[in-house]
C-alpha cells in the first residue's frame, strides 16, 4: 500500500494532464487512482473492474486538493460501499474542493507570494528571492498533496467532515487577507520600480490606469485586462511610431 | 545588443516549454507565473534586470487572472520568454512596452492552444471510451500520456515561435525616447488589470481593507523621496 500510495502521491501531480471538456480531471483522477485500486484487483476483481471504471469518471476540483478525492474514492471502493454511493460522493467533492482549493491557493496563496516576490524585487534582492517564493510554495503545494491524499484514504466517505474539521477552511481567509495586503502594498511600488525617469512618465501611466478603471472596466466581461493592454499599448505604439 | 548562442537559444526554448507546461499540467509550481519565467530568461540571457522587468509588467496583467478549471484564460509564460529576449535588445525604458505588448499577444495565442489541446483531449477520449467502459487501466494511463505529450507539444511549439519570432523582430525594433510612452501606457494597464484583479478578489470583507491599508502603505513607501 505504501508504494501504491507514493505512486499516486507522484501522479497526483499530473492530474490535470489529459484535461478535457467531456470528463475535465476525470481521466487523471483515474491515472492517479489506479496504483491504490491495486491491491483491490487481487482481492476483487469484479469490484475492481467497477471501481476503475468509476474512478476515471467526470470529476473536477482544484488539482491540489484532487488528493482528498482520491483517497476518500478509493477507501469507499475498498469498504464495498455501493458503487452509486460512490458516484454520488465524486459529485459532491466537486465544488467544494474547487472553491476551497480556488479560494486558498489561486486567489490567496499565488497573488500572497507574488506580491512578496514583487516587493522583493523593487528591494533588489534580485531573481533569488523569487527562487525563494517559488521553493516556499512548492513546499506548501507538496505537504498539502501529501495531507489531501492521507485524509482523503483515512476518513472514506465522511471525508466531508474531516474537511470541515481540518485546517482547510480557516486557512484560506487568512491567507486572504496577506494576499489582499501584499498586492496592495506591491502595486504602487512595481509602478514606481518599473516607470521609466522621464517628466510625465507618471501621469501618463496614471492617465492609463483611469481610463482602464473608470471607462472601460464597466463594460465587462468583454473587455478584460489583456484586451484592453493589447488595444491600449498598440495605440501608445502607433502613436509613438507616427510622431516626429 | 545581445547575441544568444546556439546553447543560449536552446536553453530558452527548453524554459519557455517548461513554464508552459507548468500552466496546467505539470507540476503547476509557479514557474509559469510572468514574473518566475522573465527572471528565469533573463537570467539565462545574462540581463537580469531586463528579465525582472518584463516579468514583473506582465505579473500585473497575470494578477488579474485565476486559473479556474474550465475558464479559457491567457497562457503568458512562453510569450514572457520571448518578451525578454525582445526587450534585451535596447534601452529598457524603449523596449519594454513593446515587448509587453509581444507577450500579450504570445498569452492570447496560448489561451487558444490550450482550448485547442483540451478539445483535442476530448477527441481521443471519444476514440477510447470503449477502454474506459471496461475501466482499462492501460487506457487510462495511455490517454494521461497523450495528453502530457500534447502539452509538452503545445508549449514547446508556442516557446519557439515566441523565442524565434523575437529574434527576427529584434533587429526591426523601433527605437528612440518616444518609445517610451508606450511602456508608460502599458504599465497604466497592467497595474489597471492587477487592481482590478485585487479588487474583484477582495470582494466586500476585511480583505479589502487589508487590500486598501496596502495600498496607502505602498503609496507612502512609493512616494518618499
Amino acid at each position: 500500500m505504501i508504494a501504491g500510495f507514493l505512486q499516486a502521491l507522484r501522479r497526483l501531480f499530473l492530474v490535470q494532464g489529459a484535461w478535457s471538456y467531456e470528463r475535465m480531471t476525470g481521466v487523471g483522477i483515474g491515472y492517479a487512482s489506479e496504483p491504490l485500486l491495486e491491491d483491490l484487483r487481487l482481492a476483487d476483481p469484479t469490484r475492481h473492474a467497477e471501481a476503475a471504471v468509476r474512478s476515471a469518471e467526470y470529476f473536477n476540483s482544484h488539482p491540489y486538493l484532487a488528493g482528498l478525492a482520491v483517497g476518500a474514492l478509493v477507501r469507499a471502493e475498498y469498504d464495498q460501499v455501493p458503487g452509486a454511493q460512490v458516484s454520488r460522493l465524486r459529485s459532491a467533492l466537486t465544488s467544494p474542493l474547487g472553491a476551497l482549493g480556488d479560494q486558498l491557493f489561486w486567489a490567496g496563496l499565488v497573488p500572497a507570494l507574488m506580491g512578496l516576490g514583487i516587493l522583493g524585487v523593487v528591494a533588489g534582492l534580485g531573481p533569488w528571492i523569487l527562487v525563494a517564493v517559488v521553493v516556499v510554495y512548492n513546499a506548501v503545494r507538496v505537504a498539502t498533496t501529501w495531507w489531501a491524499l492521507s485524509t482523503g484514504l483515512a476518513s472514506g466517505v465522511h471525508v466531508g467532515s474531516a474537511i470541515a474539521r481540518s485546517w482547510l477552511p480557516r486557512a484560506a481567509p487568512l491567507v486572504g487577507l496577506v494576499a489582499g495586503g501584499s498586492v496592495g502594498i506591491a502595486l504602487p511600488l512595481a509602478a514606481r520600480w518599473l516607470l521609466p525617469p522621464r517628466p510625465h512618465a507618471m501621469t501618463i501611466a496614471l492617465g492609463t490606469l483611469a481610463v482602464a478603471l473608470l471607462a472601460v472596466w464597466p463594460l465587462g466581461p468583454r473587455v478584460n485586462p489583456v484586451r484592453f493592454g493589447v488595444g491600449a499599448i498598440g495605440l501608445a505604439a502607433l502613436l509613438a511610431w507616427g510622431l516626429p | 545588443m545581445i547575441l544568444e548562442t546556439a546553447g543560449t537559444t536552446a536553453l530558452l526554448l527548453v524554459w519557455g516549454t517548461v513554464v508552459g507546461i507548468d500552466l496546467v499540467s505539470f507540476p503547476q509550481g509557479l514557474l509559469s507565473r510572468p514574473l518566475i519565467a522573465g527572471a528565469g530568461a533573463g537570467l539565462m540571457l545574462g540581463e537580469p534586470v531586463v528579465g525582472l522587468r518584463v516579468g514583473l509588467m506582465l505579473e500585473l496583467f497575470a494578477l488579474d487572472v485565476m486559473p479556474v478549471g474550465a475558464a479559457r484564460y491567457p497562457d503568458y509564460g512562453p510569450g514572457v520568454v520571448g518578451a525578454v529576449v525582445l526587450a534585451a535588445s535596447g534601452p529598457w525604458q524603449e523596449t519594454l512596452g513593446l515587448a509587453t505588448l509581444y507577450a500579450l499577444g504570445f498569452a492570447v495565442l496560448g489561451g487558444w492552444s490550450l482550448l485547442l489541446l483540451r478539445r483535442s483531449n476530448g477527441r481521443a477520449i471519444g476514440r477510447h471510451s470503449a477502454g474506459l467502459a471496461a475501466g482499462d487501466a492501460a487506457t487510462i494511463a495511455e490517454l494521461q500520456y497523450r495528453g502530457l505529450a500534447g502539452d509538452v507539444f503545445r508549449s514547446a511549439v508556442l516557446s519557439g515561435a515566441a523565442v524565434i519570432g523575437a529574434m527576427l523582430l529584434r533587429p526591426s525594433l523601433p527605437g528612440g525616447d518616444r518609445y517610451a510612452i508606450v511602456t508608460e501606457v502599458a504599465i497604466g494597464s497592467g497595474l489597471a488589470a492587477a487592481l482590478a484583479g485585487a479588487l474583484r478578489s477582495a470582494g466586500r470583507g476585511a480583505r479589502l481593507r487589508w487590500l486598501a491599508a496596502g495600498v496607502v502603505l505602498g503609496v507612502l513607501l512609493a512616494v518618499r523621496p
